[in-house]
């Protein structure tokens, strides 16, 4: 597997200078070490560290990231930091711990969505992309649907998402195309995680 | 005077938004602009609730709040359904700035749907047959009213979808149904592709049948207004309504009531 | 050509006289009297009470009128009236005087719809062309719009009339009903602050406020501000707070904060439907008519609504919005100058009259 370079994402009504950095990792094999940087607090591990078997597509991650930055814009985090928030916007409710407990890295975690935002001029695309291969082992993949629909746990995602009761994609469908049914599935968890909070 | 009428400033985030999105409709309570969604290939529909300087800020941040999440959930919740309507995106009831001297407003984000109103589709058709009636043969006078009859009936599933899933729409016109499709120029328009329900600002999730009925009869009387030619074909509605909806007698027991009396009571001095 | 107007659906009795010049000059009011049944503080008037008050006050009115007019009968072309909608009693008073009059004098009847005296009388005086109207009384509440020969009415109240839920606010504040009680808690709303929230209740273009009523009453019960005694307090607490720059936001309402609350929710229910309505219909202008049309808040807000649509609103002053003789003189010299006429058989009047059930022949 080739290495993927860290991708710079402009996301649309976002201000150009405020990029967000994404990186996927499969393979990941210091888990454990990582998630103890951020239970202590170390800040130079700042980033939203997110379980890839909990993300459905790049639209997904993106819904949460973007709503995450937009709150970090208006000044209305109820995390401590826009990366903490970009977790917290992955769920559907309003728990903070909870959304880490389901969204946040594991020490069992083995495919990684790593995002951060360059909130201080410091913080550059190489910067973070020298900082992320020196910390993260693991192999670095293309952060795109094709790869995540082998990462996702769907049964988890849609329990998580309590949709349950949705046509599993991929599934022998009684009506409707396997599509139909993914879209289904992804456009009713962006529409959950713009509902959180309500 | 109303020539120097501006529309109100977008809010953030969409002042840095490039292309600016394109102002296509400005409603009582919303503005609709076309942008693109997070993905800046897809296009999306951006549906603003300014804030309403006439009235109390409190009682202006509570209502835009309200409604503007009324409608999401709605929306959402049809989604999961399966309903044919455009699924939310990104959403903003906070406004920005505070309570006290920020901007009150409410955002909503949405999926594009492309494709013509069925008023629209209705109305051409109806131009295009006033023209041509006289020089049609029977035949192809059929075809063209089996068109509609589909198209009608298509419509009534829609519907009975929506109810099925526990929301009634409040504003039920031949502007706010879609056709997805792919248009070609034309005299007609095509009449095929999926029915789709919009603009969902005065929906509420109820599974009266009084509600439905007058969900249905609203529909009635704006097809009766505006499609004189195309009202024959109501009781395809119905049909449709009926296949959709197993539990749709009722509904349409009450709807006789609701025609009888009319929407409106009778008044008193 | 000249018509009396006679105006008697509720607590007034009032006689217009209006002419509309043959050479095609404006028309002008050549007359405008009227005289108010007030009960007392806290209760209300009763139908028998109104009507006894309207057959006391009706001859002397026409009197002043055509004085005022400085008109013989010959001049008169017609006797306009209301035959509805309104409170039966005091219909049946002005119909019967009317009808004595066009026997006595051999002139022809015409029967009026009380709220489209009220929307021509509108035009007449502000010169809106074709505006959304919003007819705001004590009995009515509708959001009306012109369209083919008809005012159709495009929202209303679902239950009772804005003006009756202020009127009956103002009795159980004892605020009294002289010159009317919504100018009186207008006044009083002026000294408050606090906002209360209070249910507000619109589905589409339709409106409701008889749970606003209860809830704003049952609220000024319980912060003991209803009856006579509690008035007087409570005034002397109002105007106390008057002389601080700083009202305390937290401290407990006043009579003139719930006033000032329960304006600014119905006055936003009724600017919502109104714009809505004018969305729907593509108009940019308003016309605010009936009694309620007088106060000033609700104007103000009209006018930023309007305003932010790049409109205008267009409102009468109390002479003209609050029920009056020459509004129906008006309405009906046009109806009469389309050849309408009510047979002495069928002067009858009615409590229940739709305003989209005239025909609006003098319109294009």
């Amino acid at each position: 597997m080739t290495m993927a370079p860290l991708e710079t994402i402009n996301l649309p009504h976002l201000p150009a200078e405020l990029p967000v950095f994404v990186a996927l990792y499969r393979n990941v094999e210091n888990a454990e070490f990582l998630r103890q940087q951020l239970l202590a607090g170390n800040t130079e591990y700042e980033y939203a560290l997110i379980d890839a078997s909990m993300v459905l597509s790049r639209t997904h991650a993106i819904t949460a990231i973007f709503r995450a930055v937009n709150d970090y814009l208006n000044n209305r985090l109820k995390s401590r930091n826009v990366h903490s928030e970009i977790v917290f916007s992955f769920l559907a409710a309003n728990n903070i711990a909870d959304s880490f407990r389901k969204f946040g890295i594991a020490d069992t975690t083995k495919d990684l969505l790593v995002v951060k935002v360059p909130v201080s001029p410091e913080i550059t695309h190489d910067s973070v992309a020298t900082h992320l291969e020196a910390s993260i082992k693991g192999t670095s993949v293309k952060f795109d649907d094709q790869i995540l629909s082998e990462i996702s746990d769907m049964a988890k995602i849609k329990k998580v998402y309590k949709l349950g009761a949705l046509p599993t994609p991929g599934a022998k469908q009684a009506s409707g195309t396997p599509d139909d049914a993914n879209r289904r599935l992804e456009l009713s968890v962006v529409g959950a995680i713009a509902l959180r909070g309500s | 005077m109303a020539d120097d009428y501006q529309p109100p400033a977008l809010p953030s985030p969409f002042t840095h938004t490039k292309p600016a999105p394109i102002l296509l409709a400005q409603g009582a309570e919303a503005h609709v602009y076309k942008t693109v969604s997070l993905d800046p290939s897809i296009p999306a529909a951006l549906k603003i609730r300014p804030s309403k300087p006439y009235r109390h800020p409190i009682l202006d941040r509570k209502l835009t709040r309200q409604r503007i999440i009324q409608e999401a959930r709605c929306l959402v919740k049809l989604v999961r359904e399966g309903v044919k309507v455009p699924a939310v995106l990104a959403l903003d009831w906070e406004g920005q700035g505070g309570d006290e001297a920020g901007w009150g407003g409410a955002w909503l984000m949405m999926e594009w749907i492309e494709g013509p109103v069925v008023r629209v589709v209705l109305e051409k058709w109806e131009a295009w047959m006033k023209v041509n009636r006289s020089s049609l043969d029977a035949t192809r006078i059929s075809q063209e009213e089996a068109r509609v009859r589909g198209l009608i009936r298509r419509m009534g599933s829609a519907i009975a979808g929506l109810h099925k899933a526990g929301v009634v729409h409040g504003d039920l016109t031949t502007s706010n149904l879609m056709l997805r499709t792919e248009q070609v120029e034309g005299e007609t328009l095509s009449m095929d592709g999926e029915v789709v329900l919009i603009d969902f600002g005065l929906a509420s999730q109820s599974t009266q049948d009084e509600d439905r009925a007058v969900d249905l009869y609203v529909l009635e009387r704006a097809i009766g207004s505006t499609h004189p030619l195309s009202e024959p074909f109501f009781e395809e509605l119905l049909i449709g309504y009926k296949e959709g909806n197993k539990g749709a007698t009722s509904t349409l027991r009450r709807l006789e009531d609701v025609r009888l009396r009319g929407r409106k009571r009778s008044m008193l001095g | 050509m000249i018509a009396i107007g006679m105006e008697g659906s509720a607590n007034k009795i009032a006689i217009g006289i209006m002419s509309h010049p043959e050479d095609g000059s404006p028309p002008q009011i050549l007359s405008n009297v009227r005289h108010t049944y007030n009960s007392p503080p806290g209760e209300g008037f009763l139908p028998k009470d109104v009507a006894r008050h309207h057959r006391t006050w009706v001859v002397k009115m026409v009197k002043d009128a055509m004085k005022e007019a400085r008109l013989k009968v010959a001049d008169v072309d017609c006797i306009c009236f209301t035959k509805g909608p309104g409170m039966g009693a005091p219909l049946q008073s002005a119909v019967m005087a009317a009808r004595m009059m066009s026997l006595l004098w051999n002139k022809p009847l015409v029967g009026v719809n009380h709220c489209v005296g009220h929307i021509e009388m509108g035009r007449l005086i502000t010169g809106a062309e074709n505006p959304v109207v919003l007819y705001v009384s004590g009995g009515n509440t509708q959001v009306i719009a012109y369209s083919a020969k008809r005012y159709r009415i495009f929202g209303e109240t679902l239950d009772i009339a804005v003006g009756n839920c202020l009127d009956r606010f103002a009795r159980t504040l004892f605020i009294p009903n002289d010159p009317f009680p919504g100018y009186n808690i207008e006044q009083l709303a002026k000294k408050g602050k606090r906002f209360v929230e209070l249910p507000y209740i619109v589905k589409g273009m339709d409106c409701s406020f008889s749970g606003i009523l209860a809830a704003v009453d049952a609220l000024a019960v319980s912060l003991g501000l209803s009856g006579e005694e509690q008035a007087r307090l409570d005034d002397e607490r109002i105007e106390k707070e008057q002389g601080n720059e700083e009202q305390d936001p937290d401290a407990k309402p006043t009579r003139a904060d719930l006033c000032f609350s329960l304006q600014e929710t119905v006055y936003a229910m009724l600017v919502e439907i109104t714009e809505r309505a004018m969305a729907h219909v593509g108009s940019k202008q308003v016309l605010i008519v009936g009694g309620v049309g007088s106060n000033e808040r609700l104007q103000q807000m009209m006018g930023i609504m309007a305003r932010d649509r790049g409109g205008s609103v267009f409102a009468t002053d109390e002479r003209y919005c609050i029920d009056n003789g020459v509004m129906i003189a008006q309405a009906g010299l046009e109806a009469y100058k389309t050849g309408f006429r009510t047979p002495l058989k069928e002067s009858t009047c009615t409590q229940r009259f739709r305003t989209d059930e005239v025909f609006v022949d003098w319109r294009d």
